[in-house]
């Protein structure tokens, strides 16, 4: 069916490497949110925030759906939702 | 028309999305039900939690997501016909891959240490089903870059690779829930 040597990959070397930085940086950004002094709410929502934005930077450059802009929209919908339902689980 | 030319977007094989999105949808259902089961003892959870080694494991979310930037890495050397560039980033993955579960097999040695078991509170019982669960996953996705690494057609690559950023996609996903809301 299909040719083994042709892929649809279409991310190239340098957005790699930007979404690995990219990536680290969250990271870091989550562990320094986890030890500032703000309200629960608050730091719930900022860590929910930035491994939403995780998890759509690895759809978007790592999984290659930054060329298929409706599934990548249609990833993050479904994740933003996931987090608002954990989000409004915390604040209970 | 429209259905089909939407489908032939998805990058790669769709049996491979098929497979992330039901691992999303498990995993994501775990985490739901952990956060519900929370409700009913918000002060135990958050007890059971302050046990869990936090440094460990956003140490374990940097190898991951360095492993994954091999693997997507790997993917565009094979096509650019770098092979040995591509095999070694993908050994390289899979190293990252074998760190993450030292790592994790530290962090349940010292659980056990402590004497905590998945019988200890409700939140270590979802704690080590969902780690583990994940931990397998690691395990498997391991053997499956050092797989394409020898059977280096770059659709195995991609297949390959696609499963290790499910990986990643999930510990994005369980690491905020388990070890930091408390």
């Amino acid at each position: 069916m299909s040719d083994p040597d042709i892929t649809s990959c279409r991310t190239g070397s340098d957005h790699l490497v930007v979404a690995w930085l990219g990536l680290l940086i969250l990271s870091l950004a989550s562990a320094l949110v986890t030890m500032a002094p703000v309200p629960p709410a608050a730091l719930g929502a900022g860590i929910l925030m930035l491994a939403l934005i995780k998890t759509r930077v690895i759809l978007a450059r790592y999984l290659d759906l930054a060329g298929s802009p409706a599934w990548l929209r249609g990833f993050t919908m479904v994740l933003t939702c996931f987090s608002a339902a954990i989000f409004g689980l915390y604040l209970i | 028309m429209s259905d089909t030319s939407l489908i032939d977007e998805l990058p790669g094989e769709l049996l491979m999305w098929v497979l992330i999105i039901s691992e999303l949808l498990v995993f994501g259902a775990g985490l739901i039900a952990f956060m519900g089961v929370r409700l009913t003892d918000p002060a135990g959870f958050a007890e059971a939690q302050s046990h869990l080694h936090r440094t460990g494991a956003a140490l374990n979310t940097a190898v991951l997501v360095t492993s994954g930037y091999l693997a997507a890495q790997a993917l565009h050397w094979r096509q650019i016909a770098r092979r040995g560039a591509a095999r070694l980033a993908l050994v390289g993955a899979a190293l990252l891959g074998v760190v993450f579960l030292i790592i994790k097999g530290a962090e349940y040695a010292d659980k056990a240490a402590q004497g905590i078991s998945y019988e200890t509170h409700p939140f270590f019982l979802f704690y080590y089903l969902l780690t583990g669960f994940h931990a397998a996953h690691v395990l498997a996705g391991v053997a499956i870059l050092l797989l394409v690494a020898w059977r280096d057609a770059p659709r195995n690559i991609e297949a390959g690779a696609q499963f290790w950023h499910m990986v990643d996609l999930v510990w994005i996903m369980l690491f905020p829930v388990i070890y930091l809301l408390g």
